[in-house]
């Protein structure tokens, strides 16, 4: 049996899977102070009356992170930032603590500008004085050297034993340094007190007598343990999207439709998109306060449109949301929402039909207009908003950067075939805007908790990344941050970084307790260049990445 | 008010080269991505990036004459780099951007308005295939190109030579030292174009003072006289103090403060082949020049002022003096070239094709119009390295053409098709913006 919490805004959902049943739901509001409460209540009311031993998973996908980072709750955490020459200092605006020292690379891995010891120890002092323990440390291009990274980390080690130092290129060796930064920064800020709460969750799992492995949902909708998650905290930011993502394609049991993923929540809407079966990523990584980071996220928009959103008039114009005051009034609510507009006009019979046309009559009155036609304008308004924020997404997908002759004459072209509608508004509101975008709308009895089952039958993924340059004889390799000496490199071609590449994956889905996964990775990046220099090649350089992509655990075979 | 953001159409053709070790390869932009990339530039709010799109053929018929047709000279590669420059200018035109860069390859200013094949990396020119698309599109009427470019922009010269609401303006390495070999002081436009085409010859070891003293005292002032609606760059990379293929002395602030003092409109990327220590330095330089973000803080890793002093700026200044002399009077000799009297102006010459190893005799004829710039005739012939030989007549009627000289341009199209002896006619009627060209042999009209 599979059990999947999945921690929202509002609420926290929670299901008990059995061969594709959900044999127990459980629901609790989501108290923000103190998560890890909430989760224990849902994972209780799961166990409760269930054998522990035959569980064999539990997935959580929390928000304790994204909190934390939108809260601004972490310690005082700084940012030693080597940027060399390029964009002006003010441009880095990542953290408020950030600490400029000398010590640059360039993109070969070429020093360009040695680190100053004296400089260094100075800035040591400064930390020490100011008494910030945790440190973030990230150099332009260390993803193609990081020994500067590693001499600021080991000077840290040596003069400052109290502080915990996280270096950039340990975290991703991934292009953009103020990306790279940021990411570094965010993961020393969050670092304590999410290890903190694993800390918390492998005690709680213990006394429980769960002996299954407990994983945690990332942003790019696959798992990871407990264990490898505690160095990478920001890896599950936006994990909420990503666990809607999964569910709709738990539900559809991704039969390779295109389809748009709508989790009508009470206060928002996320949409994702699924392209011929696969989930489409943010091709900038995930963006949090505003700022990008090098999280592999799923494209999701939300927008602050839920089934309990609440109508009130502006002047002559409706007002619909953003926020919402309890739930919609069919349900016992004190306010006209969303949800019960459709339910008047498209008469859905959802929860008490009455009390709908009770709360909402007010409202169409004060702006004059019969209960049929208000509630129309409401449905128009909702739709449309729903429906421009869809074809925004097309849009933006189409007009995604190209750098090769091929991928412009082989334009993407997008034909959506379906709507998977999931949250607990989905109901109400979806079949209309199927029938608008003249597309087949799919809705299934576990619509409702899609999350917390997407979460609990989402399968571990893993994404490996090789750069090698002969020249140079280096090469990195991610996750990890390694960097080394190409060793035999004079006549190493494509298919040999391809094989390190994927021995590399094997070896770490092993490690990581996923090596059933590995042999369903695929490559999802293969370049190389000759580095031609007067008339004679000297090197080349290869660009590799390959992929345990979003699926679905053995186990589950498709929800009932 | 909120500025508008600079425009980046990043196109590296990753997957494009004219032959593997050719300095026009798949490599050229890599260190420039990995440095844009890594610098995180493209995040920035100042700076929005484009998709690439496909130019149609009738956009390269808008410019050139392409013989036999258009899909003979051109790859996937070249319509895209050419689309590119249209989507700046779209952004710009729909006022999305307060300016834009093109930075794409491959490359198009040695491409002249008769393309038979190759010459110097290009095969269809960008820039004017840009302007007149500008033109057509925007009812744009006046503007100025300046090839930054080392090596002289004799095909963008050779397009604009007749036009007189095209300034365009070149300096590059002296052309007695370096490819083309042409670019010389004396080369000031067609006979009703005079003056509204500027070279300025430098010589070998220019650097960063040489180049901003001919930006401040020659070409800002002749700008400014000049009033264009758009000024594009011609930004070439390879006066840079690394290049391979050339000897000057530029850096990337100088290019940088370049682009500042310039301010083009729109800036098209040219050549450039120091691929790893100049690029991908030069192309931030431009960026941030255009988008207005501090670029004190930018320079090559190896740069050292101290090693570069400018010893031709006395030379420099003569330069300047005779060309600025020679943009004052451009009024009176055109007036002097039209009272001539003459129907016609002919000049002979011949095209060498470095690339292609083709050789081109063109006949040309201007018509010297006492209403307008003229329209023009070329006659041309060529043998193809697949050993076709192939005689072409050609006539381009320009967008401010008088109706007149329209006319008389149309019933030549129509009689030269009736009397035969060459292969192909062509008809560019950039007034109905409508391209046609005649196959003698199979009797056969395509029209674009």
């Amino acid at each position: 049996m599979l059990i999947g919490i999945d921690v929202g805004g509002t609420f926290t959902d929670g299901v008990l899977l059995d061969k594709g049943s959900i044999k127990v739901f459980a629901k609790e509001a989501t108290d923000e102070q103190n998560l890890s409460v909430t989760l224990l209540k849902v994972l209780d009311k799961l166990l409760e009356d269930q054998d522990a031993a035959k569980i064999s998973r539990v997935v959580l996908s929390t928000t304790l992170v994204t909190n934390l980072i939108v809260t601004d709750s972490g310690p005082r955490t700084a940012l030693i930032l080597m940027p060399g020459f390029g964009l002006p200092y003010e441009s880095y605006d990542q953290a408020p603590d950030t600490y400029f020292l000398k010590g640059c690379m360039d993109f070969r891995g070429n020093e360009i500008l040695p680190p100053d010891q004296d400089e260094i120890r100075t800035a040591i002092q400064k930390l020490k004085e100011l008494d910030i323990r945790d440190i973030a440390v990230a150099g332009k291009f260390s993803n193609r050297n990081q020994q500067h990274e590693l001499l600021i980390q080991t000077l840290l080690n040596k003069y400052y034993p109290q502080a915990s130092v996280i270096i950039s290129s340990h975290i991703s060796q991934q292009l953009n340094f103020p990306r790279r930064a940021f990411t570094a920064y965010l993961t020393a800020k969050t670092s304590k007190k999410w290890n903190q709460f694993i800390d918390h969750m492998q005690q709680a799992i213990q006394e429980r007598h769960i002996k299954a492995p407990i994983h945690i949902l990332k942003a790019d909708g696959g798992t990871m343990t407990l264990e490898t998650a505690r160095a990478v905290p920001c890896e599950t930011i936006l994990s909420g999207p990503a666990a809607s993502t999964m569910g709709g394609m738990a539900l559809t049991m991704n039969d390779g439709k295109n389809s748009v993923v709508l989790d009508v929540g009470g206060t928002t809407t996320d949409i994702s998109l699924i392209i011929a079966g696969q989930p489409l990523y943010a091709s900038q990584g995930a963006k949090i306060n505003q700022k990008l980071t090098h999280i592999k996220s799923f494209a999701v928009k939300s927008i602050a449109l839920g089934g309990d959103s609440v109508l009130s008039t502006e002047g002559n114009e409706i007002r619909i949301g953003p926020e919402r005051k309890g739930a919609a009034a069919c349900f016992g609510g004190e306010f006209a929402t969303v949800t019960d507009a459709f339910n008047f006009l498209f008469k859905m019979n959802i929860g008490d039909p009455g009390l709908s046309a009770d709360n909402l009559s007010p409202i169409a009155a004060e702006m004059k207009l019969p209960l049929p036609e208000f509630c129309q304008l409401v449905v128009d308004k909702t739709i449309n908003r729903l429906k421009e924020t869809i074809n925004g997404m097309f849009k933006e997908w189409e007009q995604e950067p190209a750098y090769r002759v091929w991928e412009i004459i082989n334009r993407r072209t997008f034909h959506l075939d379906r709507l998977i509608g999931i949250g607990a508004a989905a109901e109400a509101i979806l079949p209309k805007l199927a029938e608008e975008l003249k597309i087949e709308c799919f809705l299934h009895k576990y619509s409702p908790v899609a999350n917390a089952l997407g979460s609990a039958a989402a399968r571990p993924t893993l994404t490996v990344n090789m750069h090698a340059d002969t020249q140079a004889g280096l090469f990195t390799i991610d996750p990890g941050g390694n960097q080394g000496k190409l060793s035999h490199n004079r006549n190493l071609q494509l298919e040999d970084v391809k094989e390190i590449t994927r021995q590399y994956l094997q070896d770490l889905a092993a490690e990581r307790g996923m090596g059933s996964y590995a042999s369903e990775a695929q490559f999802t990046r293969e370049e190389q260049f000759n580095v031609i220099r007067g008339w004679d090649r000297l090197g080349k350089l290869f660009e590799v990445g390959m992929q345990i992509t979003p699926g679905f655990i053995a186990e589950f075979k498709g929800a009932d | 008010m909120k500025t508008k953001p600079t425009g980046l159409l990043f196109f590296p053709a990753f997957d494009w080269a004219i032959s593997p070790t050719h300095p026009e390869r798949e490599e050229r932009l890599l260190y420039t991505r990995d440095q844009l990339f890594e610098e995180g530039i493209m995040d920035l709010p100042q700076i929005k990036e484009y998709k690439p799109n496909l130019a149609e053929a009738r956009d390269i018929a808008r410019v050139h004459f392409c013989v036999p047709d258009v899909a003979a000279q051109i790859t996937e590669a070249h319509l895209i780099s050419a689309g590119s420059t249209l989507v700046i200018a779209d952004a710009l035109m729909q006022g999305e951007i307060k300016n834009g860069f093109a930075l794409v390859r491959p490359p198009g200013h040695h491409s002249m308005m008769v393309s038979h094949g190759n010459r110097g990396f290009c095969n269809i020119n960008n820039e004017a295939i840009m302007i007149e698309y500008l033109r057509q599109k925007y009812k744009i009427k006046r503007l100025a190109v300046v090839d930054t470019d080392v090596h002289h922009g004799d095909g963008t010269q050779n397009i604009f030579w007749h036009d007189p609401e095209v300034l365009f303006i070149s300096f590059h390495q002296d052309g007695r030292t370096l490819y083309p070999g042409t670019g010389f002081m004396d080369e000031l436009g067609g006979p009703l174009a005079y003056g509204t085409n500027i070279n300025i010859p430098l010589p070998p070891r220019t650097t960063d003072i040489g180049i901003h003293y001919v930006l401040e005292h020659l070409v800002m002032p002749v700008l400014k006289e000049y009033q264009p609606e758009l000024i594009i760059n011609s930004a070439g990379q390879d006066n840079h103090y690394t290049d391979p293929l050339a000897d000057m002395r530029f850096s990337a602030q100088g290019y940088a403060r370049l682009n500042e003092i310039l301010a083009p409109d729109i800036a098209v990327l040219e050549g450039g082949y120091s691929v790893e220590t100049a690029l991908p330095y030069v192309n931030m330089g431009i960026i941030m020049a255009m988008a207005g973000i501090d670029y004190s803080h930018l320079r090559e890793p190896d740069y050292d002022p101290a090693r570069f002093k400018e010893q031709n700026l006395e030379t420099i200044k003569k330069i300047v003096k005779t060309q600025l002399q020679a943009f004052q009077n451009r009024e009176e000799t055109v007036q002097k070239n039209r009272s001539r009297g003459q129907e016609f102006d002919t000049i002979y010459k011949n095209i060498y094709y470095d690339t292609d190893y083709i050789s081109e005799d063109q006949t040309e004829r201007l018509r010297l119009c006492p209403n307008c710039g003229g329209f023009r005739v070329i006659l041309s012939s060529a043998q193809h390295r697949n050993g076709k030989y192939y005689d072409v007549y050609c006539i381009s009627i320009p967008s401010y053409c008088c109706s007149d000289c329209h006319e008389q341009a149309v019933d030549m199209y129509q009689q030269m098709c009736g009397k035969g002896g060459y292969n192909f006619i062509y008809l560019q009627d950039r007034i109905n913006d409508q391209h046609k060209s005649f196959d003698s042999k199979a009797e056969k009209e395509t029209v674009l």
